[in-house]
């Protein structure tokens, strides 16, 4: 094990847990973190009030389940109809992950350590990751045991449940790998909020439109392509490919695997940036 | 009004990778129209449609958003504002100069594609580009005032304002019409409004409204961040 200096200090002879053991800690601090666990009550207003905002059509879902006995809110739907709230969640706490460690330079004291640039950003992608996916889930855990309390006509939904399930892991991966990039490129919070968010309503904003004049202009093959520029449109392209639910879009998806290879590029390309960005940060 | 302070926001906010951020927008929308001019849908329906959802509704709060809050919180971020605020300059002599540098940037940034997306659709049919120009223009000085006082109050002003021009001006705006009164978005549309007859333009916000309401706006919240700077805290929250 590596030590810096050996100035005389008494030595720790304790059990020396190794590099696994402290990329764990760093995830795990990293994830507490972007909630504001262990911060101060300020830095904990923002997540905690957008993962209540996430959670509300999941409430008044059960609510209307126990009272009507229909389904308000689909398991498959949830994400794409809640997308700027996780938009937002993104862009307001993956700054947080990665700006403070670069604005101060303290990535060679965490390298000085079994820790390698690798294992850096792994950790903080699987804790952004983790993080949304917490924020993705839970409505979708809660409307199920609602489902499953209240009984309702028919049995649940359990595919289709399962389904959105993975898929929110897949939609949490490709955010975090793609807000990380983004926002590891400028050490100023305010800056990489900006940027992750513009670039999603970029999307957002443009690819209905898009769809739609190439609708209307007769290019429908075409126009299919468009909603697979947005990765909440784009990961439940895979979710219809995967799972035959009912695209959550106007018209549809292109069929067959290509969203799925999309999705795996994109996490590939982000994950390069994210690399090339943090081996150009630690040899500073 | 002071020059100096002026020409430091300047070069902080055009000098740095800030100034993608402004430019990827408007590019955005101009590749938009051309996009739709390219396929064929240039008519006045699309283009109405292109300035509510894209242009007016999602290009203007960002690009307001990162001009407004981009001349003042970088600067308390990183702590260097009190080199300005030990400076013998009144305080709200500084928020009115940052002010005038974001609305400055907001009329380059934003009016001006504006009115080159929508004459590259339907050219000066029924002043519609001059309208939205217009309607832009203001909108934008008015986000610039609020979103530069979001800045001094809150480390978080970023995320509060683009919750409030997402949530508010289209989610809730969408659902619930009275929402639509207090909403920039709409104040502007209105003004497009005023300067073009194209019937494919409606607005629920009556122009005697919309005007106050923008001037009430603008000159209430640049008061009320030079009033929030006099007594300004050097205290982080993390």
């Amino acid at each position: 094990m590596s030590e810096i200096y050996d100035i005389g200090y008494r030595h720790y002879d304790g059990p020396r847990l190794g590099g696994g053991h402290a990329t764990r800690a760093l995830a795990v601090h990293s994830l507490r973190g972007i909630y504001g666990l262990g911060r101060t009550a300020r830095s904990k207003i923002m997540p905690f009030s957008l993962a209540t905002i996430m959670l509300l059509p999941a409430v008044v879902s059960v609510a209307v389940m126990a009272m009507l006995g229909e389904r308000a809110m689909t398991y498959s739907g949830y994400a794409v109809i809640m997308q700027p709230i996780a938009a937002i969640f993104l862009a307001s706490q993956a700054p947080t992950a990665v700006a403070p460690d670069l604005r101060h330079r303290v990535l060679p004291l965490y390298l000085s350590r079994p820790i390698t640039v690798s294992a850096y950003v792994g950790a903080k992608v699987a804790a952004m990751t983790g993080a949304l996916f917490l924020m993705l889930a839970a409505p979708l855990i809660l409307m199920y045991v609602g489902e499953l309390v209240i009984d309702l006509d028919g049995p649940p939904q359990t595919k289709e449940f399962l389904g959105a399930l993975s898929m929110a892991l897949v939609l949490a991966l490709l955010l975090a790998t793609f807000g990380l990039a983004l926002a590891s490129l400028t050490p100023r919070r305010g800056l990489g909020v900006a940027s992750v968010i513009a670039v999603y309503l970029l999307s957002f904003a443009s690819v209905p439109l898009v769809y739609t004049a190439l609708d209307m202009s007769g290019y429908h093959s075409a126009a299919s392509w468009a909603w697979l520029m947005n990765p909440f449109w784009l990961v439940d392209a895979v979710q219809v490919w995967l799972f035959d639910t009912p695209p959550n879009a106007d018209g549809a998806y292109p069929g067959g695997p290509m969203p799925a290879v999309i999705v795996v590029a994109l996490i590939g390309l982000a994950l390069a940036v994210l690399a090339a960005r943090y081996r150009k940060a630690a040899s500073r | 009004m002071n020059t100096v302070v002026a020409g430091i926001t300047y070069r902080a906010l055009l000098g740095r990778r800030r100034i993608i951020l402004l430019l990827l927008l408007p590019l955005a929308l101009i590749g938009l129209a051309v996009l739709l001019r390219v396929i064929g849908s240039d008519d006045q329906r699309s283009a109405v449609l292109l300035m509510e959802k894209f242009a007016i509704g999602t290009m203007l709060p960002l690009l307001g958003l990162i001009a407004g809050t981009g001349v003042i919180a970088p600067e308390i971020d990183d702590g260097t504002i009190i080199h300005l605020l030990s400076k013998p300059i009144s305080r709200p002599a500084i928020t009115r100069t940052k002010f005038l540098v974001a609305a400055s940037l907001l009329a380059l940034f934003a009016a001006v594609p504006t009115y080159v997306a929508v004459w590259l659709l339907v050219g000066n049919e029924d002043g519609l580009a001059p309208g939205f120009a217009l309607g832009a223009l203001v909108a934008g000085i008015a986000y610039a005032a609020v979103f530069l006082l979001l800045g001094i109050v809150t480390r978080h002003a970023v995320t509060i304002g683009i919750t409030y021009a997402l949530v508010w001006e289209s989610l809730v705006g969408g659902f619930v019409p009275g929402a639509q009164q207090f909403s920039i978005q709409r104040w502007a549309l209105t003004v497009a409004d005023q300067l073009s007859d194209s019937p494919f333009l409606t607005t629920r916000v009556t122009f005697g409204f919309a005007v106050p309401a923008l001037v009430v706006v603008t000159v209430g919240a640049v008061l009320w961040a030079g009033h929030r700077l006099r007594g300004f805290a050097l205290t982080g929250d993390e």
